[in-house]
């Protein structure tokens, strides 16, 4: 089990959230694959509210920040992230029409297991990696604290049946909950703070 | 085994050519994938390189054209042999997921060796060797949970334990320390140059790995871990490779090249759990069978003589991948504060050894020991995956942690 350590939001590094987040979310694919039953069903609603916050976060905050760092105007290398996102949720909205534990599901499972990897990897190389060099620190303290307040909508620890009390969030429409993290990250003024200042 | 490459037919040089389409080879499940299957990918790889790198030195002191033709040959093909290999691991290893599993070879491939080599004194080299490479294992894995946030239980399984082995701070020795006695080509068994000739060239891949990869991070500790484990993988090179007679021919070293792929294609392809890796060995196999003939062929009219005086005439007990933990267990608990002096071995840090530990360190601590300390400090204590118990050496146990 990942190990909680204290750290202040002025010391973490956006990045290093964000590669936790490939990790985490590369684990809940196993563990989807390694279980039946009920225990798999309630995994597998884990893995996608972690897929939704995670990339609602880097919609709202990192490609938006990738766009205004990158040399040259490098759109394109946003736009291909995005497309990758794309093409995720696309099959993420097939895979919540299929009964887990069914053929279809687990075939379905395993080619958007492998495209978020690969998606997740191209982000680190070629996006991130840059983010790092490039944003001002401040920029890339306020996405840490956006980010932060995203993740709190998903699980960083997962334990089976620990979760009565979100247990409306498990099972309900991902649609609301990208519209709360939204609203989490926004703060009160209901924008997104502008990553140049 | 009672299979003997020498005695079989391949397939024919002309027709060993792919093209795009066939080389274009699937890679292996990122996260599905048994560890041993990538570290056979490795070894092959490693393997392969070697084969590329010898026939070039061979090339460039050949005089004969007729010769040189018949090496270019074969080297094309054992260069796309090389691809095909190295392209089954994916695209979305990090450069420190493909290094711990480059450690994992390391160290069960050394293990396994020196579990099954008859000569006393090249047995000791390769314990001496895996002790150092243990430790690598241990170091890369804990900067790997530090800057890429995940354990590298995940890539080892449960397979390989990751514990402090030989600290590499003290692996830095003299250079002219690391030479070895070689073998007498004329009284050593067969699987002893088989043996000797793929830990070189195991070797000899993972230190150009860090030579032209490690520069490939941001982060100061990482890089500074390459750097350093970099040097000491220099120093197993010249290690395993003294170990070798000099005195050995082109030919018989051509065909000891040839045998030894024939050897690991055939040890792998036994093994193998995955069916589509399963099949790139069976071709190899059947490729290299063809080579073999050929340097075979080449000793007989060169050299005058029979490869069998060479390579003997049936392969040895299959090379396996397999956990070494028991053994390795029993070399931590005896063999940890070894250095060596000239050929030898010896358990005090003489002048000579002091004097480099001076040069390199510089009064400061090392990369390998300061990743420790990082990862203590940010995680409470340092990354271990210890399936046996505790460790063997009382100094190297874990402090008390809040794991």
């Amino acid at each position: 089990m990942a190990k909680a350590h204290q750290v202040t939001t002025e010391e973490i590094d956006v990045v290093d959230l964000l590669i936790a987040q490939h990790a985490l979310i590369r684990d809940l694919f196993e563990e989807v694959k390694s279980t039946r039953g009920q225990v798999q069903e309630e995994a597998f609603h884990r893995l996608r509210r972690m897929l939704a916050v995670h990339e609602t976060a880097e919609e709202e905050v990192v490609h938006p920040a990738a766009r205004l760092v990158l040399a040259g105007g490098n759109d394109g290398l946003v736009s291909d992230r995005l497309a990758e996102e794309n093409e995720a949720k696309k099959m993420l909205g097939e895979l919540e029409g299929l009964r887990p534990g069914e053929p279809a599901f687990l075939e379905l499972l395993d080619k958007l297991r492998i495209a978020v990897l690969l998606h997740a990897r191209s982000e680190e190389r070629y996006e991130f990696m840059q983010l790092r060099q490039k944003a001002k620190p401040a920029t890339l303290r306020s996405m840490a604290a956006a980010v932060k307040a995203a993740e709190a909508f998903a699980p960083t620890h997962p334990h089976a049946g620990v979760e009565s009390a979100t247990a409306n969030l498990v099972a309900g429409p991902i649609a609301a909950l990208v519209d709360r993290v939204k609203d989490a990250m926004r703060g009160t003024s209901g924008q997104v703070k502008d990553p140049r200042s | 085994m009672t299979f003997n490459p020498l005695a079989e037919k391949g397939i024919p040089l002309d027709r060993q050519i792919r093209n795009w389409r066939e080389l274009d080879v699937t890679p292996v499940d990122p996260d599905d994938t048994d560890p041993y299957t990538k570290c056979r990918i490795i070894t092959m790889n490693g393997i392969e390189v070697e084969a590329a790198l010898f026939s070039h030195h061979f090339n460039r002191i050949c005089t004969d054209r007729e010769v040189k033709e018949q090496l270019a040959r074969t080297r094309y093909i054992e260069q796309q042999q090389q691809k095909a290999v190295n392209w089954l691991l994916p695209g979305t290893a990090s450069v420190l997921e493909t290094t711990i599993s480059y450690e994992q070879v390391a160290v069960d491939l050394t293990g396994w060796v020196a579990r099954n080599e008859p000569d006393p004194y090249l047995r000791q080299a390769y314990e001496f060797g895996v002790l150092e490479d243990f430790d690598h294992l241990y170091r890369y894995a804990n900067l790997y949970e530090m800057i890429e946030h995940r354990k590298a239980e995940k890539i080892v399984d449960q397979l390989t334990e990751v514990m402090p082995g030989r600290p590499t701070t003290v692996e830095h020795r003299d250079p002219v320390d690391n030479l070895r006695n070689p073998y007498d080509r004329s009284t050593t068994a067969p699987i002893s140059k088989l043996h000797a000739l793929t830990l070189v060239a195991s070797e000899q891949q993972t230190m150009n790995f860090y030579m032209t990869t490690g520069n490939m991070y941001m982060e100061p500790i990482a890089r500074q871990l390459y750097q350093e484990i970099g040097l000491i993988e220099e120093e197993h090179v010249t290690h395993y490779e003294s170990l070798m007679d000099p005195g050995e021919t082109w030919w018989e070293r051509l065909v000891i090249h040839e045998y030894n792929e024939c050897y690991l294609y055939y040890s792998f392809f036994q093994q193998e759990s995955d069916p589509k890796v399963k099949t790139v060995w069976e071709l190899h196999l059947n490729m290299e069978l063809e080579h073999l003939r050929i340097a075979a062929e080449l000793m007989r009219r060169h050299d005058r003589r029979e490869p069998e005086e060479v390579v003997g005439r049936e392969l040895p007990q299959a090379l396996t991948f397999e956990p070494n933990k028991a053994f390795l267990r029993e070399l931590l608990a005896t063999q940890m504060d070894l250095t060596t002096l000239g050929a030898g071995y010896v358990r005090e840090q003489h002048e000579r050894f002091q004097r480099m530990q001076e040069q390199i360190h510089g009064g400061e601590k090392a990369p390998t020991e300061r990743v420790i300390d990082m990862h203590r400090e940010k995680f409470g204590e340092d990354y271990r995956i210890e399936t046996e118990g505790k460790h063997p050496d009382p100094r190297l146990r874990q402090e008390a942690g809040t794991r």
